[in-house]
């Protein structure tokens, strides 16, 4: 079901499948957009090919057939250096086990993806302290991120995220690995980006962050999309 | 069992790399410790000694003047109490012959029935000893090297000019004697018709004593048998030393270089094997963690493990021994002609020893980490498995990061601290390759400088114009000839008249071989040991042997007697000239020119850079004709063996240095794969992964690059030193500091490229890695 105007559309994936060596496709046919400033839950039980879906958006991946469109830009026949400029430019990642660097500092961390576009060090390191004081852990700055709590980490995570001011915002269990206090802290932080116009795609198979923190849940069984467009 | 190897050393990639490093590592290895070895055996181990002992070699070659003593005489010499064994009499004569027109040199020819007997049992290398009148057997190393373009092959007719009526004969064979008791030989009948009209007849007692270890026990010896034979019978006498001096020659040159590169060959296999398969186990320890959880006993592990490491590396050790023997072969066959051996091969024990030694120390490499992965719980395996300890490098990236260089550079950079241990690996490796290249770079210089300087000791020159008749000498228009033929060759630098006389010396009670140049001769081009050229009237400069044996330094003064005149002369250089013989070289007026009787000899001639010698020789060659002779010098075929062994060694020292950075590099990104999926997923491209990666080795290559260079410096000078030892002369001070400070530097980098070439493999897989499938990884 088509929910989006054609002008706003951020993300359309067009009949994509994937499929690893000859076993069932882990995604197959899918067809989706989401729209600029969307905040999309992508929603399903393990191995249904959720997170496949989203590395296919974040060019992680190619599909074996169909169609990927990210901001204009059909990123399924990208070169891999391509791939990684349009990650950088365009794309904010944050994983259920935060992949911070643990030999960097958190602001390091932070800066990491502005210093790979080319963004002078000292500029870089006045947005990452402004990002790291918005996200409350300025404090931990120089600090290591095997100090860091979960909640922490993951907040650095999301600072290393936005630190290039992406087009779209993908996480991946987001708060799979957190207590439920902290994760919705972290759900609270999304919402509020979202609601400032940041478009993001959250894959989850918690019903309860796809609903409190999502504006549309897609449910993926199997490899297809079961339900899309719901509205919460 | 081979499903719990299979099992415990798992598939992939990085296994198959390993298993291709380990058993390129043990060929390399392997052929370069058996090359190493198997020179360092035959040559130190003693040829000449070997030569000797098989051939009954002559502790003294005693001349005799027949004139004094009786055979009987000659023969209670073999009774006295210092002498062991004795052969002889043998006639003797010095006799001059050419070649087609073209002078081959003058030689000692001995009268031998045949060529065995108690001592000074002379080797027959080709064709067969002569049996009648007209034959000639020469020595095998006649000749050899000298450039000149006399060749004498079984069959070929030589043309005695110091006999009367110039008698030619045949060559039947080619032998060698180990003691130089003489270049040819011929039947005795034959010997008579062989004299020059005016010269003396002589003999030669061969003589072996019972001791004979150093030169004053055989002197002692010698005069022994002097005192037993009448006054004025023994003219002279030769002891082994000098014999083994010359046959050592160009050999013991090559000697500290071999054993220079067999120690780096050794200490890199020791440490690359240790890193490569130590790696191997190291970075198995999850999988041999998980394997113990599912039941397999310590012992099934760490057997499994050397299984796995094993099979490589014997396919290594087989094939690099016979690789080995390859690359050993040239040297020996050669070392085989010098000593008048029949074969010199790779001691058969050299080639069990070897590979076994690096069976062994892979062996153990690969036993003690296996046995401390596998005493370790299931648990601890699995974590000691995973990633670097924490903390480590921290403070590294911490202040790299600080630096304006693009990220992928400064995060490369700081990775080699965050595991100190392997980096040190990695840092020995590169050093050893860096050092190698550098110190190959800088003795290839040395040699080649000591090519030249042995070429100078056959003929001044790259060309020398000979009188081809009879005559030794130059005739007026012979002169005339010879200057209008070189004057009008293109290509002609430079040449000057040279006159061979030999002077007086006081406090040298044989004569001295003199080389005095009518003319500036000042670009012949021979190496200063120290002090000047000659460039005045009364000046001379000598050899190291000519001090050694005078007892004088450059800057005395000594009398020299020529014809009778007296002239005293100042020393004012040492000039490299490699010879058991001492020398003097002088200008044509400080030996009184032609009014003291001196005659040209021959004419030296250096040719303008870029003109081919060979070219030149023909050109020259048509232009002078039939009567005059030419040889043309070049490097000897040892030195062009011994700079492409020492090339090959090189390039397998920098081979083994860059598989041990591959190995050490691709345990490190399988280290950290997720990282790099983590870095990948940042949006680093390819270029800048591979960047980074590369940029693990560059501090370490820097670092080996830094010490590298007073390393080879200091490895590179000894060793030129114990060079010049072993040939008997000293050097000039500026072979070992061949290499400019800029040279040096730039030859240092080689450092980063071994490295860099090393990472390059693993950046790139590295790079092509799929960004999904690195996040998973553990």
């Amino acid at each position: 079901m088509d929910v989006t105007r054609v002008a706003d559309v951020l993300i359309e994936i067009s009949n994509v499948t994937k499929q690893y060596g000859g076993g069932a496709p882990a995604v197959d046919r899918v067809s989706l957009q989401i729209a600029q400033g969307e905040a999309v839950a992508v929603m399903g039980p393990s191995g249904s090919g959720k997170s496949t879906l989203l590395n296919l958006i974040a060019g992680l991946d190619r599909p074996t057939s169909g169609t990927v469109t990210v901001a204009g830009e059909r990123i399924d026949r990208l070169s891999e250096t391509a791939l990684a400029r349009f990650r950088r430019r365009r794309i904010g990642m944050i994983f259920q086990f935060f992949n911070l660097l643990d030999d960097l500092t958190v602001l390091d961390n932070v800066m990491l993806p502005a210093q790979l576009v080319g963004t002078p060090r000292r500029r870089a390191l006045t947005r990452a302290t402004e990002l790291l004081s918005v996200l409350k852990i300025e404090q931990h700055r120089q600090a290591y991120p095997a100090r860091l709590s979960g909640g922490e980490r993951q907040r650095v995570a999301i600072a290393r995220a936005l630190v290039n001011d992406p087009e779209l915002l993908l996480a991946d269990e987001p708060t799979g690995a957190l207590d439920s206090r902290t994760g919705h802290e972290i759900g609270e932080l999304l919402r509020g980006l979202n609601k400032s116009g940041q478009a993001m795609v959250l894959v989850t198979h918690s019903p309860d962050l796809a609903s409190h923190y999502a504006s549309r849940t897609v449910e993926i069984v199997d490899g297809q999309v079961a339900t899309a467009g719901v509205r919460s | 069992m081979r499903a719990v190897t299979r099992a415990a050393a798992g598939r992939g990639m990085t296994r198959r790399v390993q298993k291709a490093v380990i058993f390129l590592v043990l060929l390399a290895t392997t052929a370069s410790a058996t090359t190493a070895l198997a020179l360092l055996v035959v040559d130190t181990g003693g040829p000449f000694q070997q030569a000797f002992a098989a051939q009954h070699g002559a502790d003294a070659v005693v001349g005799i003047n027949v004139s004094r003593a009786t055979e009987q005489q000659l023969a209670a010499t073999s009774r006295l109490p210092e002498v062991t064994s004795a052969a002889g009499p043998f006639q003797v004569a010095s006799m001059s012959f050419d070649q087609g027109g073209y002078p081959g040199g003058t030689v000692t020819v001995a009268g031998r029935a045949a060529p065995g007997g108690p001592v000074d049992d002379v080797t027959l290398t080709a064709g067969r000893w002569a049996t009648r009148p007209g034959e000639i057997v020469i020595a095998t190393d006649l000749g050899q090297g000298s450039g000149t373009q006399v060749s004498l092959p079984i069959g070929s007719k030589v043309t005695v000019t110091t006999a009367p009526g110039h008698p030619q004969l045949t060559v039947v064979g080619q032998a060698l004697s180990v003691t130089d008791s003489a270049g040819a030989w011929v039947v005795p009948a034959e010997l008579p018709a062989l004299q020059a009209a005016t010269a003396h007849q002589s003999d030669e007692m061969l003589y072996q004593f019972r001791a004979a270890g150093s030169a004053q026990q055989v002197r002692a010896d010698v005069a022994k048998v002097t005192a037993a034979l009448p006054a004025g019978a023994v003219a002279g006498y030769a002891p082994w030393q000098t014999a083994a001096s010359e046959a050592n020659g160009n050999s013991s040159i090559i000697a500290p270089f071999v054993i220079a590169f067999a120690i780096m060959g050794l200490a890199l296999s020791v440490l690359i094997v240790t890193n490569v398969v130590g790696g191997v186990v190291v970075s198995g320890r999850r999988r041999i963690g998980v394997l113990k959880s599912i039941g397999l006993t310590p012992r099934q592990v760490t057997t499994a493990y050397l299984t796995w490491v094993g099979r490589p590396a014997v396919a290594g050790c087989l094939l690099g021994v016979v690789l080995g023997n390859l690359l050993a072969m040239p040297v020996l066959s050669h070392s085989a002609s010098v000593y008048g051996v029949a074969h010199q091969f790779v001691p058969p024990w050299v080639d069990v020893v070897t590979p076994l030694a690096m069976c062994a120390l892979v062996g153990i490499a690969a036993l003690v980490p296996a046995v401390r992965a596998s005493r370790l719980s299931a648990v601890q395996a699995i974590a000691t498995g995973q990633a670097p300890s924490q903390g480590r490098g921290y403070t590294a990236h911490r202040l790299l990061a600080r630096l304006p260089l693009p990220r992928p550079v400064t995060i490369g950079l700081a990775a080699p601290f965050a595991r100190p241990g392997r980096t040190a690996v990695m840092l020995a490796a590169i050093l050893f390759g860096t050092t190698a290249v550098l110190f190959a770079v800088g003795l290839d210089a040395g040699l080649g400088k000591a090519a030249a300087g042995v070429q100078t000791t056959k003929g001044p020159g790259q060309v020398t114009v000979q009188t081809g008749g009879n005559n030794p000498v130059f005739t007026g228009s012979q002169q005339r000839q010879a200057i209008a033929a070189i004057s009008a060759q293109l290509g002609t630098a430079h040449y000057v008249a040279q006159a061979s006389p030999t002077v007086g010396v006081s406090g040298l009670t044989r004569e001295v071989n003199a080389d005095a140049f009518d003319g500036n001769a000042t670009w012949l081009g021979f190496d200063m040991v120290t002090g000047h050229w000659y460039s005045g009237p009364g000046q001379v400069d000598v050899n190291t042997v000519f001090l050694t044996q005078t007892g004088l330094s450059v800057g005395d003064t000594t009398s020299l007697t020529d014809g009778g005149t007296n002239s005293t002369v100042k020393i004012v250089g040492e000039v490299y000239f490699p010879s058991n013989q001492p020398l003097l070289l002088t200008s044509w007026q400080t030996l009184g020119g032609a009014a003291a009787g001196l005659t040209v000899g021959q004419y030296d001639i250096v040719l303008k850079p870029g003109v081919s010698s060979q070219a030149y020789g023909n050109g020259l060659g048509n232009a002078l004709g039939p009567n005059l002779g030419m040889g043309i010098y070049g490097s000897g075929q040892f030195f062009t063996i011994a700079t492409s062994l020492i090339g090959t060694l090189t390039l397998m020292i920098a081979v083994v240095a860059g598989l041990g950075v591959l190995n050490t590099v691709l345990l490190g990104t399988r280290e950290r794969t997720h990282d790099l999926g983590v870095f990948k997923a940042l949006g680093m491209t390819p270029r800048e992964v591979t960047a980074m990666v590369v940029c693990w080795v560059a501090a370490p290559a820097l670092a080996a690059a830094v010490i590298a260079i007073p390393a080879a410096r200091t490895l590179g000078g000894s060793t030129l030193q114990a060079m010049a030892n072993a040939a008997g002369t000293a050097i000039p001070a500026s072979w070992t500091h061949a290499l400019s400070p800029v040279d040096l530097g730039l030859l240092a980098l080689s450092g980063l490229v071994i490295a860099a070439a090393g990472a390059l493999l693993p950046g790139t897989w590295a790079a092509r890695s799929r960004t999904a499938t690195a996040l998973r990884a553990e």
